[in-house]
C-alpha cells in the first residue's frame, strides 16, 4: 500500500478538504476559485456587492470585511474560512470564536452574518465581503480590558448562572442564543434548546446555559 | 484504583480558641490581661453559617472574559513570526515505513520545515510519523499533503476477540494480554453463588469512549533563538511540560516558562507535553521561531486519549434479604496498546465471597488515558446491572437491595433522598420491571459512586496585600473549567473579610508557586488548604502591623465587612484602604502550604435516572437525573453544581450515545469526528437536580470524578425498569433496545 505524492492515504473515507472542493468547483484555474465577481485580480480591493458575474480568485486576496460594525482589511486565500480569517489573519486576531471541529459539527465558531446564524468554519472569507458579520467580541461594549467590558444581558446572565466551565464552547452558545432571543424575546425552554441544538459542550454546562437564557427570555417577555 | 470512602465526620467541630495574655491599658495603667482568641496554631474554615464568601453561589472571576470571547486559550495564542504546524499520523494500525519523502513540500509556498517523529515502524492507528510547519495554517495543511509516505501494512488487531486468538498478530513485545490479576477464592465464591436462592449472570461490555475535549491537545512554543522560551500548552499540569520543552530546546528548565492561562477541557487526557508538544518544540528549534501546533479534531480522536473499554463476565448470588452473598468476575480491559483501567469488583457493594480475575487485552490503537474516574464507570455499569438483575430475581425493591449491601449510612441517606426526588415511592414497578405493552414506558434506575478526593502537600501559594489596598492570590495551578481561579481569590477574600471582587487570582504560570497536576480530583484538597494557609498568614502578619494603630493586641484585630477593627467594644475601625496605607512600600506578602486538617477524603454519591423508552423505535429519552453528592466544605456552590451536572451529562453520553467505532478488517476508526461521535447536545439534556449533601462537615474534598460514575448504570437500569429490556452493552442504542425486547433479531 502506498500513497500518491501529495496525497497521503486518508483511509476508506477520505476527508474532503476545502482545497479539493475548490479544485473541483474551479473551472478557470487549478488552484483558483470562481466566485461572484468582486475581485478582478490578485490584491484587488473590493467591497461592492456582487454584480452577478463570476470571477476567478487565486493567491492572496485583499478583502475588506465588516466585523462588529467596523471595516477590517485582510489578506486571505480564496479557501480561507471566515473563522480562520478572523482567528489567524486579523490583527489583532479575533479568537472568541473557536476552531473545534472545522466542519460544522460543534457550533463553537458560531457567528451572525446578515442576521443569519452561521458556522464560520463553513463560510469562505471572500464570500463575506459586503456582509455584516457579528462575533462574540461585538456583543460587549468594550474591546479593551477584559473585566471592564460591559457585557450584554445574556452574557451577564451566563456569568450569574455559572453557564461556562472550560469556556471553549461558550462563545458559540452565546451567539446562538443571542440570535434566538433577538428574534423571539420571550423564547421558551424548547426554543432555547432548539437554538443551541447544534452547539457541543463537553463540560456539560447545558442545564445552567438554559437557566441563563430563560432568565433573560422572561425579562424580555415582561 | 480504589479509594477508601471514609465515613463523614458528623460531630460538631469545636471552635478552636485559646486564652492568651496581652497588655491592655486600663485607666492609663498598663495591665496584663488574659483574652480568648482564635487558636493561632493554624487556620480553620470556621463554622459554615459564619462564612460570607465560601459555600455561596459565586460568579466565577473568569466568567466575564469567557462569555465575551476574550479568554486566551493555547489555541488562541498568537505571537509575532509564529509558524503553524500539523502532524502526519500513521494511516494504518501497524506499518513498516518504507519511504518518507518531504521533497515535494519544498514546492509548497509557505512551507518552512519538518521533523520526523517515527521513521521505521508504527504500532497503533494514528501514531504520529512527522510534523510540518508553514507560514500560514493553509501552508501547513498543503505541506502535510505533500509528504509522501509509503509503507508496508503489517498485520494488526483492533478488537478483543481477534487479539486473544492464538495466532493473532502481536501488538507489542509484551504480548496481547497482560498477566491476569486475581483476588479472592474462586471455589468459595462459586459455591456461595450456587447455594444462594437467587442467581444471575451475564456478560457486560462497555465501549472505548473519548474525552473529546473541545480544545484539542497542543502547544505554542515561543522560542526565537534566545536564552529563554515561553511554552503555552493545553495541559492539566502547568508544571508538567516546561522541563520537557527545555530539554528539546536545549535550554535550562528554569529558562522556560510554562503557561496555562485558560484551557478548554482535559478530563484526564492532558498530562505532560505529549508527542504533539514535543514536535512543536522540535520545529521551533529547527526554525528558530515560535510554532503553533494544535491537533485537528480527527487527530484528537485518534491520538488524544480515550477511556478503556471492558468486557466483563459476571455472576452473583443473593439471599432472601437482598444480601449479595457470592460474586465472580472475569474481566478484560481494552486500553489499546496500554492496559486500561478497571476499579475493583463488585463496585462498592460488599460481598462475603467475591472472586475476580482482571487482565488487559491489547490492540493496535492508542493507549487509553486517565479519564474522569478511570475504571469506575465501567465497574459501576456491570455491578449495578447485575445487582438489579438479582434484585428482580428476588422480587426486592431496588433501593432496599442497595442499602442491604452498604454499611456506610451516608449512601443510605443519599439513596433515600434521590429516590424521593425522582418519584420512586410513587413509581408503579419497584420490584419487577415494567412490560413493553405500552408504546412509551417510563422507568427509574439507581447507582452509586465513591472517590477519594483528598489532597496532599504540593502547592505553594502567595497572598500579597499592597499599600493601595489591592490583594493578589498567586499560585501556578491551572483551571480546567472547574473553578480553581475563583476559589484562589475567594478563600483570601473570606479570610480578610473582603468581597470576592477585591482579590485578584493569578494562576497558570510556572513563574508562580508550585502546584500539582489536576487529576483524580486532587486539586481542590491540595490547593485550597494552601490558599487558606497563605491568606491566614497574611491576615496574621497584617494584624501585627495594625495592632498598634488600633491600640489593641494583634490577636484582637478583626477583619470583617471590608475593614478592620478591634474586638474590644467601642474600638477603632479602619476601612480596608486606610488599613493598607499603614503597610510599607513593598506591601505584605505571605506564603502558604498544605495543611491536612483543612481537607477530607472519601466522598459518596447516589444518582437516579428516569427514562422514557419508545418500544416501537427503541429510542430512549432521559427525563430526569438526580444526584446527591457529599463534597466536604463546598467552596462555590454554583461551580460545584456545574461540576456535578457535567458528570451526569457525560454519563448520559456514556449510557446512550458514545462509542469509538472501528472497522476491524480495514483498520480504521469510522467516527473520528463530532458528527459521528455523538456527544449529548441540548435536545438530549433532561431535567437535572443536584443535591449537595450538607450534612458533610468535613474540610474541602475534590468532586470532579465521582459524579460521572453512576449515571451510565442508572440509565441502563432505568431502561430495564421501564420495559424489561436488559441491555448489557453500552451504549444503549435503539437497535439494542429493540433486540432486548425481542422485536428484531
Amino acid at each position: 500500500m502506498s500513497s500518491q505524492p501529495g496525497h497521503p492515504p486518508e483511509g476508506l473515507f477520505p476527508e474532503p478538504t476545502r482545497r479539493d472542493v475548490l479544485r473541483t468547483s474551479a473551472t478557470a484555474a487549478a488552484t483558483g476559485m470562481v466566485v461572484p465577481a468582486m475581485v478582478s485580480a490578485q490584491q484587488t480591493q473590493a467591497t461592492a456587492p456582487s454584480t452577478g458575474a463570476m470571477e476567478t480568485l487565486q493567491g492572496e486576496v485583499a478583502v475588506e470585511l465588516n466585523v462588529n460594525g467596523k471595516n477590517m482589511a485582510l489578506k486571505v486565500e480564496p479557501r480561507t474560512t471566515l473563522l480562520d480569517a478572523l482567528r489567524n489573519r486579523a490583527n489583532p486576531p479575533l479568537t472568541g470564536a473557536k476552531l473545534v471541529c472545522d466542519r460544522g459539527n460543534c457550533g463553537a465558531c458560531t457567528m451572525i452574518v446578515d442576521d443569519k446564524l452561521v458556522y464560520a468554519c463553513l463560510q469562505l472569507a471572500v464570500d463575506m465581503r459586503g456582509k455584516r458579520i457579528r462575533t462574540v467580541e461585538g456583543l460587549s461594549s468594550s474591546e479593551g480590558a477584559s473585566n471592564t467590558a460591559q457585557l450584554s444581558p445574556l452574557q451577564q446572565s451566563f456569568c450569574e448562572h455559572d453557564a461556562s466551565m472550560c469556556g471553549f464552547c461558550t462563545s458559540g452558545f452565546v451567539m446562538a442564543i443571542t440570535h434566538c432571543l433577538e428574534r423571539k424575546p420571550d423564547a421558551s425552554l424548547d426554543d432555547i434548546k432548539s437554538a443551541c441544538a447544534g452547539n457541543a459542550c463537553r463540560c456539560g454546562t447545558q442545564p445552567h446555559i438554559f437557566e441563563a437564557a430563560l432568565a433573560i427570555a422572561k425579562g424580555g417577555a415582561k | 484504583m480504589t479509594y477508601p470512602s471514609g465515613p463523614q465526620d458528623n460531630a460538631p467541630k469545636q471552635s478552636k480558641t485559646k486564652k492568651v495574655k496581652t497588655t491592655k491599658v486600663v485607666n492609663g495603667i498598663e495591665q496584663e490581661v488574659e483574652i480568648e482568641v482564635e487558636d493561632v496554631a493554624g487556620p480553620e474554615w470556621g463554622p459554615r453559617a459564619a462564612l460570607k464568601v465560601l459555600d455561596k453561589e459565586l460568579i466565577r472571576v473568569d466568567a466575564p472574559v469567557k462569555v465575551s470571547g476574550r479568554a486566551v486559550y493555547t489555541h488562541d495564542v498568537r505571537v509575532p513570526g509564529m509558524a503553524w504546524a500539523r502532524l502526519l499520523l500513521a494511516p494504518q494500525p501497524a506499518t513498516k515505513i518504507t519511504k518518507l519523502d518531504f521533497s515535494a513540500c519544498s514546492k509548497v509556498p509557505g512551507y518552512l520545515g519538518h521533523v520526523v517523529i517515527e521513521a521505521e515502524e508504527t504500532r497503533w492507528l494514528g501514531q504520529p510519523v512527522a510534523a510540518v510547519a508553514g507560514a500560514t495554517s493553509e501552508a501547513a495543511e498543503d505541506a502535510l499533503r505533500a509528504i509522501v509516505l509509503e509503507y508496508e501494512a503489517l498485520p494488526f488487531v483492533l478488537d478483543r476477540d481477534s487479539a486473544l486468538k492464538p495466532d493473532a498478530p502481536k501488538v507489542s513485545r509484551r504480548g496481547n494480554q497482560s498477566k491476569p490479576q486475581t483476588r479472592g477464592d474462586e471455589a468459595k465464591a462459586k459455591a456461595a453463588i450456587e447455594a444462594a436462592p437467587h442467581k444471575a449472570s451475564g456478560t457486560y461490555s462497555v465501549p472505548v469512549v473519548h474525552h473529546a475535549c473541545l480544545e484539542t491537545h497542543g502547544a505554542v512554543v515561543d522560542w526565537r533563538g534566545g536564552e529563554e522560551a515561553t511554552v503555552y500548552c493545553s495541559s492539566q499540569h502547568t508544571f508538567g511540560f516546561a522541563g520537557d520543552a527545555a530539554k528539546t530546546l536545549d535550554l535550562k528548565s528554569s529558562a522556560v516558562t510554562g503557561i496555562v492561562e485558560h484551557m478548554g477541557g482535559g478530563f484526564g487526557s492532558k498530562f505532560g507535553f505529549g508527542q504533539e508538544g514535543d514536535a512543536a518544540a522540535k520545529l521551533s528549534k529547527l526554525l528558530q521561531r515560535p510554532v503553533h501546533l494544535m491537533l485537528t479534531r480527527k487527530d484528537e480522536f485518534l491520538m488524544g486519549g480515550n477511556r478503556s473499554g471492558s468486557h466483563l463476565e459476571l455472576a452473583g448470588g443473593m439471599d432472601a434479604n437482598g444480601a449479595l452473598v457470592g460474586f465472580t468476575a472475569r474481566a478484560h480491559k481494552q486500553g489499546g496498546i496500554g492496559d486500561g483501567s478497571l476499579s475493583g469488583l463488585p463496585y462498592i457493594y460488599k460481598c462475603a465471597e467475591a472472586w475476580t480475575e482482571v487482565s488487559g487485552v491489547r490492540t493496535n490503537m492508542d493507549s487509553s488515558r486517565a479519564m474522569r474516574a478511570p475504571g469506575h464507570p465501567q465497574a459501576s455499569f456491570a455491578t449495578e446491572s447485575l445487582l438489579d438483575e438479582l434484585a428482580y430475581a428476588a422480587g426486592l425493591d431496588l433501593v432496599a437491595v442497595r442499602k442491604a449491601n452498604l454499611e456506610d449510612k451516608v449512601w443510605h441517606r443519599q439513596l433515600d433522598r434521590v429516590a424521593k426526588e425522582i418519584g420512586w415511592f410513587e413509581h408503579p414497578h419497584r420490584t419487577q420491571p415494567g412490560n413493553a405493552k405500552a408504546e412509551l414506558c417510563t422507568g427509574i434506575g439507581f447507582a452509586i459512586s465513591r472517590w477519594g478526593g483528598g489532597g496532599g502537600p504540593a502547592c505553594e501559594v502567595e497572598v500579597a496585600i499592597e499599600r493601595d489596598g489591592s490583594v493578589t492570590s498567586s499560585v501556578g495551578s491551572q483551571d480546567l473549567g472547574t473553578g480553581v481561579r475563583t476559589y484562589v481569590a475567594a478563600i483570601p477574600a473570606e479570610e480578610l473579610g473582603l468581597p470576592l471582587s477585591a482579590v485578584v487570582a493569578r494562576i497558570g504560570s510556572t513563574r508562580l508557586g508550585n502546584a500539582n497536576g489536576s487529576g483524580g480530583s486532587v486539586t481542590t484538597a491540595s490547593l485550597a488548604p494552601a490558599v487558606k494557609d497563605a491568606a491566614y498568614n497574611a491576615r496574621r502578619a497584617f494584624a501585627e502591623v495594625l495592632a498598634p494603630l488600633l491600640g489593641c493586641a494583634a490577636a484582637e484585630v478583626q477583619f470583617a465587612d471590608g475593614g478592620v477593627q478591634t474586638s474590644a467594644p467601642g474600638g477603632k475601625r479602619l476601612t480596608w484602604k486606610q488599613a493598607c496605607a499603614a503597610l510599607p512600600e513593598a506591601g505584605l506578602r505571605a506564603k502558604g502550604v498544605w495543611a491536612a486538617h483543612l481537607q477530607g477524603n472519601g466522598i459518596h454519591g447516589a444518582q437516579a435516572a428516569k427514562v422514557e423508552v419508545d418500544t416501537l423505535t427503541g429510542r430512549v429519552r432521559v427525563l430526569h437525573m438526580v444526584c446527591m453528592q457529599d463534597v466536604g466544605l463546598c467552596l462555590n456552590r454554583a461551580a460545584t453544581r456545574s461540576q456535578i451536572n457535567g458528570g451526569m451529562v457525560q454519563a448520559l453520553g456514556y449510557a446512550l450515545l458514545e462509542e469509538r467505532v472501528v472497522d476491524t478488517a480495514l483498520g480504521l476508526q469510522l467516527n473520528p469526528c463530532l458528527e459521528d461521535y455523538k456527544l449529548p447536545h441540548s435536545l438530549e439534556i433532561p431535567k437535572m437536580t443536584v443535591i449537595l449533601d450538607d450534612e458533610d462537615t468535613r474540610g474541602v474534598i475534590g468532586v470532579s470524578e465521582a459524579p460521572i460514575v453512576p449515571g451510565g448504570a442508572a440509565i441502563a437500569n432505568a431502561i430495564h425498569n421501564a420495559c424489561g429490556a436488559r441491555i448489557r452493552s453500552l451504549p444503549c442504542t435503539p437497535d439494542k433496545v429493540l433486540i432486548a425486547l425481542g422485536k428484531v433479531s
